[in-house]
């Protein structure tokens, strides 16, 4: 739990970023070359390499060195945490607003 | 409501408003649909008024019962609207961010359809719920 936890922290903490989540979108199309990417994005190389260490940190993408050439690749399982951990937010909700309206309903009726 | 930040929920619910704020200010009323059966919801402390403290612990066997939620009230309109936040725990003292928030807050009141309750998971930084009764 406290795992999943750090995990789901390290999603949310690369994702609160506009250039992070357009490299994630980018990244969506194809694996692609720091190099690439850096020309796509308005911004010096330190400055986006910097982001790319953060997505890579927080284990939404990962790197491969072939030659002079480092390749991005998207995790969308990791990717996936955000949608997972939604959906049991909705599910949570959703169960306890069940159990709201039945309980106020209960209350009504007995009222009558 | 911002859909890409925001988790919405609404729903409708047959029942005076009046029974629907107690259910969710009244301690005695709120455990018993907080939690799903057969866990045992305890309301520590719900102090329903701005930056007021919304504590509950939960329990599996009614005995032992450990931390469930530590939560602060932001916005609370008698039998209107309510407003928490666990981005702060009960600790927090902010009385102006308090404000600050509830000012926010009211002034998107608006964009909420009538008889919603919404529920929203926020921004990362500030997961709130919000809470609309009509």
């Amino acid at each position: 739990v406290a795992q999943y936890s750090a995990q789901l922290d390290g999603v949310f903490v690369a994702l609160a970023d506009p250039t992070r989540r357009a490299v994630i979108r980018r990244l969506g199309q194809a694996p692609t070359s720091v190099g690439e990417l850096a020309r796509e994005f308005p911004m010096t190389l330190p400055s986006f390499l910097k982001h790319v260490r953060t997505l890579e940190a927080n284990g939404l993408i990962r790197t491969t060195k072939s030659g002079r050439v480092r390749t991005c690749v998207l995790d969308r399982q990791r990717l996936a945490l955000v949608e997972d951990w939604l959906t049991e937010q909705r599910r949570v909700w959703a169960e306890r607003t069940d159990r709201l309206e039945q309980f106020v309903t209960d209350r009504t009726e007995g009222e009558q | 409501v911002n859909p890409d930040l925001d988790l919405t929920l609404q729903r409708v619910i047959r029942a005076p408003r009046a029974v629907v704020w107690r259910a969710w200010t009244d301690p005695s009323q709120l455990e018993q649909w907080w939690v799903p059966a057969p866990a045992v919801a305890r309301v520590d402390r719900l102090e329903a008024q701005p930056g007021g403290a919304f504590v509950t612990r939960i329990s599996d066997d009614g005995v032992e019962f450990g931390p469930h939620m530590d939560a602060a009230f932001l916005v609370v309109d008698d039998r209107e609207r309510l407003v928490f936040t666990n981005a702060v725990d009960s600790r927090w003292t902010g009385a102006s961010g308090v404000r600050t928030a509830a000012a926010r807050h009211a002034a998107s009141r608006d964009e909420l359809p009538r008889g919603a309750r919404r529920l929203s998971a926020g921004e990362p930084a500030l997961p709130t719920v919000v809470l609309t009764v009509s």
